[in-house]
């Protein structure tokens, strides 16, 4: 049925089987999207959020996005600056789920502030000291950056780049897309490293803050560098995923070796630094202002000491070891068991720096704060995933996004039905 | 800090001995500045309380345990050092929260706040309210409402602001008379409430006020912890969460130690060393 | 002309260019937000001349001074009067949302009929003449000393006129309900001499035994009582506190003394016999005390340290150095009433005034004055016609309030009652009695602001206007030392279609003519307040109060002890259970016949409401398996409520402590139907010889819901 729009020689599935799961799919994100108009025309009283949790659910979810996304960044950095040419066979993908999460996070900004409508006097009346000015900027940029990395992708649709005008485009923008590559680069290092820099300036809250260099706090680059590293594990856990629903081989073995390789370094040096940072901050800058660590892990009933090892330990070094092991690294199992641990682990990183902040109480006399989100909340954070999804599976049919696709399916071809 | 002989410096001092936690103060807020009601204000996690009275116990058993109150508006910080980056308005991405570095006064603009909520994540003591829900006043009771301060939309943070109108019509009336203001011309809504005269309101800066006289605020930075300014050299005279430099501008006082102690977080051992350090007294008193 | 794709393409883009390059997306942004900062929903209140004008507060016997502002003559803060002599500035949460009051869901806006279960909105002239009407059958019939009246007390014009139109109409069945006042008067008339009563110099004592009086919350005039506390550091005056639970009051005094519930008493008798015995009173011994020596032989006899100590749990030892501090300071002065001083037994009240009587410190500076009433007021004589002269030798039904609805529940008695300033139906214990009492009789008419719970249960409403909407002299009590007179002016126009309770006083005896028509000849109450304040009109009108007295009274009044030498013995609490239930009245809270405001409700925290929970408190030691935050069921003989578990270490193990002033039943979301109202749980106990509501607590248990 839509045949014609199919990139050359690619087998799909059935339109009616491909109608049917992205309509599954879309009856989650008219979930989500009925959830999110409740939010704009209700108010934020639809959320569990309160004056304590002003952060919550949602800003956890725009973070952990952003983190996750950080693997278009560094894959195109590392393809266009650093020629790792190898990583051609990654970056489209990559650049589509940085796409998704970038559009993803920008759209919980936009459900999350009280008032929407207003939501441009962040740039109209930008306070130059806040870091979240920064992360504004540097967001929204970037995300205009990855839909220009994105558009030739789109212009290579079959039909589209039938066009000379689109199919010359798509030539000439890969051409240039360097130059983009380095902008993206550029403004992904800042604003990941702001969004950390966020908990790390408030110095109200001795769980967040941190000292610095200059006007950024320790979390600013430990943000910036675990988005590096822990990014690629995403883009190679999402193709992993998307192979297994496909039922085919979609990158080769190298180069995801390749990029496993780059993230495990990248993890292990995160994960030394992540260490002296606590390190330090237990012994040194949590008690200059009267706190002992276990402060902030005891009298509660959720943060304890598990949080920080299951993050540091079970989902820092331990993934980091498995990837820069060459035997586990390209062992499928190990290795995709290091990448789930580690997408875990930055997640944890960013609800930690998020939730355990608001939930840990400053005044002697205040006590410990735990919130659970609404329904709203939770429907609005999927909303997302389910766009993905049917981002993913439209790019998937319609678009060229992986170059390896019909080599590595040629003699599964024959015989297997598609996915 | 500004060295502007002229800038004001307002802030207050609250005897923790003589509060009762009548709540007075509290409802005179509410009533002063437009602070609005829902029919459920159990939860206080979303219940907008300019200002709050918490209850601090001293954690003993009975006959032993000892209670005091403790009113908590804004703490009008200065931020480290004192140069006027209050944890709130230094985060706010729209500077829709301002530090008036002639008052001292941290204000809040609600028609520029576009509802982020940074700021209250960054206010340790959680004197910042967010408007989850539009304000809604039973019928007929908008009629008591004083146009002197805007009632908030829903979406938006709001906090104590010193009564800052009172200051605008004492400012007006004074230089209309071509004088400064006086020591009694403004003062907080909270404050005249109080019927046990727990608070004291005034210009830090001025060492004919009251509240002058009481803190005896030291100018010069702390020398056992640079990012504070403006300890009090007054023994029974403290600030909340003091050593983590956000430099309030109100100030407590109470004759037990204990009460003194709650007010910031210590290391085991280090409450017998500081107890007795207050704002270098000798050199600068 | 032929649209391909490219063009169609290229048409579109160039569109969404056109768009974005054009103004139309900037100005819509612009005006969204503007929008967003304008919403009709929000309200813009009208600016405009600010005005400050004075009046006084009667939301409580505190009589405080108050300023309203005004915006255009539109009121929108109540702050205290500065310089005034009661509250000099102060106010408490309450007085402050006075304004409220004007606008509370739960006001009544019209004079209403019942009509089966259902109020009915009439004229004023109709409810008047149905009143009339009724009233004149009830005189006609020869019974006029059936029509009874509860009231909040007072002693102002108000109260007097009240008081005025029983005469007139023929009937002794007045009933106040029980207060700090009305139990200090009863204190005065048993000790010294009827229609006096007690007023305690805090200001300028320097040694305060307060036996559980809540005077930082709410106990007497309270602005002012937390005021005296207040200023004791700089006097160096001390506060002893008796109780048993850390109020406030005692967790602000220098020493408490923790006794068993329901032994103040003793405790007091037991420091008389300490005086007695340590010859510390001989000088203070009065020619024309009456009694003494069987009160002496008493104390001696049964009030001895270690007898005392025994009941009431305070060491002997202890009993003796308090006896001994009291006597040595140089102006001590011994406080009763626990906590609003409005429970309790008269013999508690007796025992304490006795040791003031014992220690020389009646009439004396920091003491306790002995005050005649303020007697400004003149009233022309009553006129009183035949039927009227018939009711008036008729006995009382009762007592008190609480030995009225007995009567009235066993027997009925009344054929009409009037409500004022009270709701008895929440305020005395055991509030369904009150109701099934109040249900014996035919014709019920309120005088309430509010639908409260004695209100719905009237047959006619003539809703008064509330204290910002009318004149009124306003006279302190409470247990002050001074006495002091304030004018209570309408800063408003009523709201609704409401009256002065005064005009329609005036209004019904007019209707109903012969005698009553006469002893009310005045043309609204305005007129008649006027008249009878002539004595200090010119000051009252032109400063907004007159201080009567505030020195010591001279001379030393005597002290009849008749009454301590036969008080029965504090009343031993009902039912059964592990616990003692207590009542614990809090300042954010009102209780009585106040219901708080939205604003006093939302200062309450969240360990005394919860949802819809009362929090108890109760020690930890003595919780068993409940733990902090449980749902729990709490028994007693009266009733069980589903409550809160609260931990708090500062009760005495095995006393529950419930809030007070809550669990109201009408409609007004805010303040109503929140918690449960302790007197629902408790039964009373009524003091043989005074009539009072002795109960200080209840036998309790509790069980995990
Ligand atoms: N906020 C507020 N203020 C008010 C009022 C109001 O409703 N709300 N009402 C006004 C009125 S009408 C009145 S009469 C006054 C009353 O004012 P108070 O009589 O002072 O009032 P309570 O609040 O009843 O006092 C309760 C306290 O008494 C103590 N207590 C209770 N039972 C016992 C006991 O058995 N032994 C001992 N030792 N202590 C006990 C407890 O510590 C408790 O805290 O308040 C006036 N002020
Ligand atoms: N168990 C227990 N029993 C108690 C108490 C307690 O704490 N516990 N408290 C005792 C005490 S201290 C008291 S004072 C009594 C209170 O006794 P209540 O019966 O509570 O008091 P009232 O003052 O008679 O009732 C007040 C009525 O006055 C009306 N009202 C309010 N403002 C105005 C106004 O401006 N004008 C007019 N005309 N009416 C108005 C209201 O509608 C309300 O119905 O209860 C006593 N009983
Ligand atoms: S009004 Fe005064 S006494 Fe009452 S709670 Fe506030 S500070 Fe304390
Ligand atoms: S108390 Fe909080 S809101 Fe007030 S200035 Fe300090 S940080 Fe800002
Ligand atoms: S919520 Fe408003 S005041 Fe607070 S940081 Fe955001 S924009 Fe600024
Ligand atoms: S200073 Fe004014 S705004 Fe702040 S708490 Fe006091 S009354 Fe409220
Ligand atoms: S203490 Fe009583 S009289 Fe005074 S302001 Fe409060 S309610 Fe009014
Ligand atoms: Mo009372």
């Amino acid at each position: 049925m839509d045949d014609a729009l199919i990139p050359e020689g690619a087998k799909r599935c059935a339109f009616p089987i491909f109608l049917i799961g992205i309509i599954i799919v879309g009856a989650v994100l008219l979930w989500g999207v009925y959830a999110m108009f409740l939010c704009w025309i209700k108010g934020l009283n639809q959320t569990n959020m309160n004056d304590y949790y002003g952060f919550a659910l949602w800003i956890w979810a725009d973070l952990a996005v952003i983190a996750v996304g950080g693997g278009a960044f560094f894959t195109g950095l590392l393809k266009y600056i650093f020629k790792v040419d190898e990583l051609k066979n990654i970056i489209n993908f990559a650049v589509i789920i940085g796409f998704i999460c970038y559009s993803s996070a920008l759209l919980i900004l936009a459900i999350d502030i009280g008032q929407p409508l207003r939501g441009w006097f962040i740039f109209w009346h930008a306070n130059v000291h806040s870091m979240l000015t920064e992360v504004a900027f540097c967001l929204s940029c970037y995300f205009a950056v990855l839909t220009i990395e994105f558009i030739p992708n789109i212009l290579e649709n079959r039909q589209v780049n039938k066009v000379p005008f689109f199919h010359h485009l798509a030539h000439n923008m890969h051409g240039v897309m360097a130059v983009f590559a380095a902008t993206g680069a550029f403004l992904s290092f800042f604003h990941q490293g702001s969004l950390g820099g966020v908990a790390g300036v408030m110095f109200g809250r001795p769980f967040a803050f941190r000292e610095g260099l200059l006007i950024w706090p320790w979390t600013f680059f430990l943000f910036t560098w675990s988005a590096a590293a822990f990014g690629p594990c995403f883009t190679l856990l999402v193709t992993k995923i998307t192979e297994i629903i496909t039922g085919k081989k979609l990158v080769g073995d190298k180069t995801v070796n390749l990029l496993a390789k780059i993230s495990g370094w990248m993890i292990t040096t995160y994960i030394i630094a992540k260490i002296i940072d606590t390190i330090y901050w237990a012994y040194v800058t949590a008690p200059s202002m009267g706190f002992k660590l276990s402060h902030f892990y005891s009298d509660n009933g959720f943060y304890g000491y598990w949080i920080l090892i299951t993050e540091v330990i079970l989902c820092g070094v331990v993934p980091g070891l498995l990837l820069i092991i060459k035997s586990t690294r390209e062992n499928p199992t190990t290795r995709t068991i290091a990448i789930i641990l580690g997408v875990i682990g930055v997640c944890l990183n960013r609800w930690v720096m998020v939730l355990q902040i608001m939930a840990v109480p400053v005044m002697s006399f205040d006590s410990w704060a735990l919130y659970i989100p609404s329904w709203q909340e939770v429907a609005t954070t999927i909303l997302p995933v389910a766009y993905g999804i049917i981002l993913i599976a439209f790019a998937y049919r319609y678009l060229p996004v992986f170059p390896q696709e019909l080599e590595l399916n040629e003699s599964a071809d024959a015989a297997a039905q598609n996915g | 800090m500004i060295e502007n002989k002229k800038a004001h410096k307002f802030g207050m001092v609250i005897d923790l001995d003589k509060c009762t936690g009548c709540g007075a103060c509290m409802v005179s807020c509410m009533s002063e500045n437009n602070v609005p009601f829902k029919e459920d204000e159990s939860n206080k996690k979303d219940s907008i309380t300019w200002m709050r009275v918490y209850k601090l116990t001293n954690g003993k058993s009975f006959p032993e345990t000892e209670i005091a109150y403790l009113p908590r508006p804004c703490q009008h910080c200065g931020g480290i050092g004192d140069h006027g980056h209050s944890p709130c308005v230094s985060v706010c991405p729209a500077t829709a929260t301002d530090y008036g570095y002639d008052t001292g006064i941290v204000s809040q603009i609600y028609t520029r706040c576009f509802g982020c909520r940074y700021c209250m994540g960054a206010c340790p003591y959680h004197a910042r309210y967010f408007n989850w829900w539009d304000p809604k006043w039973p019928e007929g009771m908008e009629n008591y409402l004083s146009p002197n301060v805007s009632p908030r939309m829903r979406g938006v943070v709001e906090k104590c602001s010193f009564c800052y109108h009172r200051y605008q019509l004492a400012r007006e009336r004074a230089m209309v008379e071509g004088r400064e203001i006086e020591e009694m011309e403004y003062q907080t809504a909270c404050t005249t409430a109080c019927p046990a005269g727990a608070i004291v309101f005034g210009d830090l800066n001025n060492p004919a006020h009251k509240v002058h006289q009481i803190v005896k605020p030291d100018p010069h930075p702390d020398p056992m912890n640079h990012k504070v300014v403006g300890k009090s050299r007054n023994p029974n005279v403290f600030r909340l969460l003091e050593r983590l430099g956000t430099n309030p501008k109100v100030y407590y006082m109470s004759e037990r130690e204990w009460v003194r102690k709650a007010g910031d977080n210590y290391l085991k051992g280090e409450w017998e060393n500081v107890k007795t350090h207050h704002g270098a007294s000798s050199s600068h008193g | 002309m032929k649209i391909d794709r490219r063009s169609f393409l290229g048409l579109g883009l160039g569109a969404a260019a056109g768009i974005a390059l054009s103004p139309v997306g900037v100005k819509l942004t612009d005006d969204s937000s503007i929008w967003t900062q304008n919403w009709p929903w929000t309200p813009v209140p009208e600016d405009g001349k600010i005005t400050y004008d004075r009046s006084v507060c009667s939301l409580c016997p505190g009589a405080c001074g108050i300023s309203v502002r005004k915006i255009n003559g539109r009121p929108v803060k109540i702050e205290g009067l500065v310089d005034h002599p009661i509250n000099n500035g102060g106010v408490c949460p309450h007085g402050i949302s006075g304004l409220q009051y004007l606008y509370d869901p739960a006001r009544i806006k019209t004079p209403l009929k019942r009509n089966g279960n259902k109020f009915e909105k009439i004229s004023w002239d109709e409810a008047i003449s149905l009143v009339a009407q009724k009233l004149g059958e009830i005189r006609k019939n020869g019974a006029p000393e059936s029509l009874g009246l509860i009231t909040g007390g007072g002693s102002g014009s108000m109260a007097h006129l009240f008081d005025r139109f029983m005469g007139a109409f023929g009937s002794p069945n007045t009933y106040t309900m029980p207060s700090l006042e009305s139990n200090l008067a009863l204190t005065a008339a048993a000790l010294h001499s009827a229609d006096q009563s007690l007023g305690f110099d805090l200001d300028h004592s320097d040694f305060i035994l307060s036996f559980g009086a809540g005077i930082i919350e709410g106990w007497g005039s309270p602005v002012a009582c937390i005021q005296a506390n207040a200023s004791r550091r700089e006097r160096k005056a001390k506060l002893v506190q008796v109780d048993y639970r850390l109020s406030n009051t005692a967790n602000a005094a220098d020493k408490i003394i923790a006794v068993n519930p329901g032994t103040e008493a003793d405790l007091a008798l037991g420091l008389c016999a300490v005086l007695l015995a340590k010859k510390q009173i001989s000088t203070n011994t009065r020619y024309g005390d009456v009694n003494k020596f069987p009160f002496a032989a008493m104390l001696g006899k049964e009030y001895t340290p270690e007898k005392v100590a025994a009941i009431t749990g305070v060491k002997a030892a202890d009993i003796e150095a308090l006896a001994m501090a009291f006597i040595e300071a140089k102006a001590p002065v011994a406080v009763p009433g626990k906590g609003r001083g409005d429970t309790g037994s008269l013999r508690e009240f007796t025992a304490v005034q006795a040791l003031n009587a014992l220690a020389g410190r009646l009439n004396k500076k920091g003491g306790v004055f002995v005050m005649w009433p303020a007697g400004y007021l003149s009233f022309p004589e009553n006129v009183m016609d035949a039927v009227a002269e018939q009711g008036a030798g008729k006995a009382k039904l009762a007592g008190s309030v609480n030995e009225l609805a007995d009567k009235l529940e066993k027997d009925g008695g009344l054929s009409a009652l009037f409500i004022y300033n009270a709701n008895p139906c929440y305020a005395l214990n055991a509030p369904e009695k009150i109701k099934a009492a109040m249900d014996k009789v035919g014709f019920k008419v309120s005088f309430s602001s509010f639908m409260d719970e004695t209100a719905l249960r009237s047959d006619v409403i003539l809703p008064a206007s509330i204290f910002l909407e009318r004149l009124e002299d306003v006279v302190s009590g409470a247990g002050l030392a001074k006495t002091v007179v304030g004018l209570c002016r309408p800063m408003v126009k009523p709201v609704f279609d409401t009256k002065h309770p005064g005009d329609a006083l005036i209004l019904l005896a007019q209707a109903m003519g012969a005698g009553m028509a006469q002893s009310f000849a005045w043309e609204s109450y305005a007129a008649c307040l006027e008249d009878v304040t002539e004595k200090i009109w010119d000051n009252l009108s032109g400063d907004g109060y007159v201080v009567i007295d505030d020195k010591p009274p001279v001379g030393t009044p005597a002290t009849d002890f008749t009454f301590l030498v036969s008080a029965p013995k504090a009343a031993l609490s009902n039912g059964e259970g592990e616990y003692t239930l207590v009542p614990v009245d809090k300042m954010r809270l009102a209780s009585g016949s106040m219901t708080s405001s939205p604003f006093a409700v939302k200062t309450v925290p969240d360990t005394v409401l919860s949802g819809k929970y009362s929090v108890v408190e109760i020690n930890p030691a003595t919780a068993g398996v409940l733990k902090d935050g449980d749902i729990a069921f709490l028994k007693t003989a009266m009733g069980t409520a589903k409550v809160k578990i609260g931990f708090n270490e500062g009760i005495l193990p095995g006393v529950i402590g419930m809030p007070r002033g809550l669990g109201h039943a009408f409609n007004n979301p805010y303040v109503a139907g929140k918690g449960v109202n302790v007197n629902d749980l408790i039964g009373p106990v009524i003091e043989p010889g005074s009539g009072l509501d002795a109960a200080f607590g209840i036998k309790a248990s509790l069980s995990k819901a």
